[in-house]
């Protein structure tokens, strides 16, 4: 593995490992582009001569007509887009086998999933070095596949990003973040694409991102969330609590944050709700597939479409979602859960007021093989997202950084920031680089 | 019902102007008027609002692509919180907006972007002569686009214009306080005029306006849905009331239901009988902000609509409203010149001349109009209140100032000369008069008449009669 793989190699590891569902063929090796930094785009983000299929066979053939804000900000900074990344239909799942694109591999374990929904972009962050990738969050899907995939994975502020070109799961959700083997990287890359952006309104509020200033020196860690954690997961989360202690002179206290055990569940009605109206545009009538009988009724038309295009999840989400946003269950599920996102965001506060940041595991197991993910069930799928749900559902700023090894599989620890400040996440990023040592796989073609 | 149950039942409307039912209930109508907002942009993108070629003024935005987000265009946020502070409304202070969402072909992204829990005005009023019209709630929404069917039956395609998807819209939904077609049909034409001043909508009437009126002659109400224009919306009302009317006289009951108006057979038809209640949906729409309208209330300014003004007016100079809305209604210019004028001659004196001499030759004054022209108006108008010149000098001042000329080169004098010799001519042909006269005062008409029409309307015929009169005396030595 080095800077100089050829094009040709590199689809012959994609052939492998699935990272990405495009590759440019503007490169013949990654050696060329020599002071450029390469990057991918998960299949969400709209790139000029792709693809945008969002991981979903309802989108096949679609090109978009515009860059997405982040991606022509790193092109226009002089990095170069290698290729989309491979994910779960529309940002819908953990382990990235929602795909309609194959289903990306784990370069620590072939047998193993990636995480997800940005599998792809953890995957091919971790076996190209020096490479960027550009991934999205809703609720975690930048810290799981990062912690799978032992690299590290940036979700910023809500809005702190523009999500202009970002095909929506989530919208008052969904985070553009990083993922990259180097805490370097961050500092470089994040600048790049964040700030405000007269095309995304939601991205005009924010104050300007620091990177200096004062670091990390005291972390909170809910006693919440330290349940259900896999014995192995649990006891090298401790090793790296003590090294922190010891190391670093971090302070760590445990604190008490009930309010999480609802997380989840407003998670998945707000999410959903937004989910199954973003959704509805994917009907076969403007672009992606079409359904070539035109001669029908349009409910019949986009009935079929729907049916025949969008894979088992996206249908469960889609019922989900228009269920919980029916009158009579609306105040019962869909605004109940926006009570409740602020009362995790007031707990949160509350915490912040005494720490720098919250600390938690980032997955409660190891990437799991795949052939135990077709065996879940989707509740226990939608569980295993306990710990990144929270600070996705608050729009907080947080970052899953490797933290030790059990049979050569990385373990994630993942940091909570408050709002806008990223650059607390960066400092801790680059102080525990500086001392833990992140472990790459040897991949073969 | 057929053509001829048709025709019986609008003459029928005509003598029933409450519509009075057999069991004392009394005509509701409720209307939703949809108003089109003159922004030279869409509502969340910068596509421009007029174009003339199907789908040429369309972006990611518009179309609703994927990745693409509305942006809100301030212009229509103001427009909108005018309106609803004009309908005097409660303004909430923090506004945001609402997905609802309908599978429909016109409709890009299958939900509409529109106000659902939090309209930007609630609660507010327009009075319609006198009486006070409630008005529930106004709130800012976008249009989606329009289908069209083309192709003879049987082998029709759909053909769908997204020029006006985005286009910005104002619902305004009143009370069910109406309760004639007359009164829905004033009550818009009257909103219309204002808004048309306050804001710039539109002129022409039959084309922007859309409303869905709701309607209930007893229990039940029918709503009728998308009427184009003022004189489609009298119809289709009185059409439907005389409908509803004629079921329940003959003990039959009214189905709620959603009905058309079909223009060309001038009915309501039943467009579809609801199983169940469309349900919406309703999200926050997350892509937009919440909105704080508190500034944007107090850097707005207060426009003085027409009909307000004529209110005011009537009030403030004691002058008769319908005279004031005749006003206001030729020009607003033409009731600043009236302003100006009752601060020097009385009010009604003002307001007679105003309508009169200067509303005749408006049309030729008001695109001159400027300090000198409204100073010369003032003049000459005082002149005639101080009794320094006569009335019919002052029409022609006034005539003359409208042409363009100088008013003072028309010397009075002269012109009565011109009068005097005009009586005198003929007086002179028609001796016979003279003597009639004493024991037939209409003898004089002759004269009169025949002055009247040299004069062309340069004289009053009070001046006339005066002169012939006089004339005549003088000859009668």
């Amino acid at each position: 593995m080095s800077h100089s793989m050829s094009l040709s190699e590199l689809q012959a590891l994609n052939q492998r490992y699935q990272a990405f569902t495009e590759l440019s063929n503007d490169f013949t090796c990654l050696q060329d582009l020599s002071n450029r930094t390469h990057f991918s785009a998960k299949d969400n983000l709209c790139a000029l001569g792709f693809q945008a299929r969002a991981g979903s066979k309802i989108l096949e053939g679609y090109r978009p007509p515009f860059d997405a804000t982040a991606v022509r900000r790193m092109k226009e900074e002089g990095a170069i887009l290698i290729g989309k990344t491979n994910m779960d239909e529309f940002g819908f799942g953990t382990f990235s086998t929602n795909s309609a694109y194959g289903i990306p591999r784990n370069p620590f374990d072939e047998s193993r999933s990636c995480g997800g929904s940005s599998g792809g972009a953890a995957a091919a962050a971790c076996l190209l070095p020096g490479h960027v990738s550009l991934g999205v969050s809703t609720g975690g899907s930048i810290s799981c596949p990062a912690c799978f995939c032992g690299v590290i994975g940036l979700t910023p502020t809500y809005g702190r990003v523009s999500r202009y070109g970002l095909i929506d799961y989530a919208n008052s959700l969904d985070k553009i973040g990083l993922l990259v083997r180097e805490a370097a990287s961050l500092q470089r890359w994040l600048p790049v694409i964040s700030g405000r952006d007269s095309n995304d309104p939601t991205s005009c509020a924010q104050p300007p991102l620091t990177l200096s200033g004062r670091g990390i020196e005291s972390v909170a860690i809910p006693r919440e969330a330290l349940n259900h954690l896999d014995p192995d997961v649990h006891r090298t989360f401790n090793k790296a609590l003590a090294s922190l202690i010891g190391e670093h002179g971090i302070r760590i206290e445990e604190v008490s944050m009930p309010s999480l055990r609802y997380a989840l569940s407003a998670y998945y009605v707000l999410a959903t709700s937004e989910a199954s109206t973003n959704l509805a545009r994917y009907c076969g009538m403007r672009f992606g597939v079409r359904n070539p009988d035109i001669t029908k009724h349009f409910n019949e038309f986009f009935a079929e479409t729907r049916s025949a295009y969008f894979g088992t999840e996206a249908k469960r989400r889609i019922l989900l979602g228009t269920y919980a946003r029916m009158v009579g269950f609306r105040e019962r599920y869909y605004m109940k859960a926006l009570a409740v996102r602020q009362l995790i965001i007031s707990e949160y506060q509350r915490i912040f007021h005494d720490f720098d940041a919250v600390l938690t595991p980032t997955m409660p197991f190891l990437a799991p093989k795949l052939d135990d993910v077709k065996k879940m069930r989707p509740l226990e799928v939608y569980q295993a997202d306990f710990l990144t749900v929270p600070p996705n559902l608050a729009g907080l700023p947080h970052i899953s950084l490797p933290c030790g090894y059990i049979q050569s599989l990385p373990v994630g620890m993942q940091l909570v920031a408050p709002h806008w400040e990223e650059r607390v996440l960066l400092d801790a990023a680059r102080k525990w680089t500086s001392t833990f040592t992140l472990k790459f796989p040897e991949v073969s073609f | 019902m057929g053509r001829e149950g048709v025709a019986r039942c609008g003459k029928k409307m005509d003598f029933h102007l409450h519509f009075k039912i057999p069991g004392g209930e009394l005509l509701r109508i409720g209307l939703e008027v949809h108003v089109q907002l003159p922004t030279r942009s869409k509502l969340f993108c910068p596509c421009p609002t007029n174009a003339l070629e199907p789908n040429s003024s369309i972006c990611p935005t518009c179309l609703g692509f994927p990745g693409s987000r509305p942006v809100l265009n301030r212009k229509a946020l103001e427009m909108a919180v005018s309106i609803a502070r004009f309908l005097q409304c409660r303004i909430s202070p923090q506004v945001w907006f609402s997905r609802k969402t309908y599978f429909y072909p016109d409709l890009p992204k299958h939900f509409q972007i529109t106000q659902y829990d939090s309209p930007i005005g609630t609660d507010g009023l327009f009075p319609v002569e006198g009486k006070n019209i409630g008005i529930w709630r106004v709130h800012l929404e976008e249009d989606p686009g329009r289908i069209k069917r083309v192709g003879k039956a049987g082998e029709e395609v759909s053909l769908i214009d997204y020029n006006r998807s985005g286009i910005p819209l104002v619902e305004i939904v009143t009370a069910p306080d109406l309760s004639s077609p007359d009164e829905a049909r004033r009550f818009l034409a009257e909103l219309m005029v204002e808004l048309k001043h306050m804001i710039g909508t539109s002129g022409d009437d039959e084309q922007s306006i859309r409303a869905d009126a709701n309607i209930s002659v007893g229990e039940e109400r029918v709503e009728i849905k998308n009427i184009q224009g003022l004189r489609n919306l009298e119809r289709a009302l009185r059409f439907e009331a005389g409908r509803q009317q004629k079921l329940l006289e003959a003990g039959m009951k009214v189905m709620r239901e959603t009905r058309r108006y079909d223009e060309e057979r001038k009915v309501t038809v039943s467009a579809r009988e609801k199983e169940f209640e469309e349900d919406y949906g309703y999200i926050g729409e997350p892509d937009l902000g919440v909105y704080d309208l508190t500034s944007l209330l107090n850097a707005l300014p207060e426009v003085e609509t027409p009909l307000r003004r004529a209110q005011r007016i009537s009030t403030v100079y004691m002058v008769d409203y319908d005279k004031a809305r005749q006003m206001v209604l030729t020009s607003m210019a033409l009731a600043d010149l009236f302003e100006e004028m009752a601060k020097r001659v009385h009010p009604e004196m003002a307001m007679n001349w105003t309508l009169g001499p200067i509303s005749n030759s408006w049309p030729q004054i008001l695109p001159r109009i400027n300090e000198q022209v409204t100073r010369d108006i003032m003049e000459t108008v005082k002149l005639v209140a101080d009794r320094s010149i006569t009335d019919s000098e002052g029409r022609r001042r006034i005539a003359a100032i409208a042409a363009g000329e100088c008013p003072e080169d028309i010397s009075c004098a002269i012109q009565d000369e011109v009068l005097e010799s005009f009586i005198s001519d003929y007086l002179d042909k028609h001796p016979q008069i003279i003597k009639d006269y004493s024991s037939n005062p209409k003898a004089a008409n002759a004269v009169i008449g025949h002055v009247m029409k040299l004069a062309k309307g340069k004289y009053s015929s009070q001046e006339i009669v005066d002169a012939v009169v006089k004339e005549i005396n003088k000859r009668k030595g």
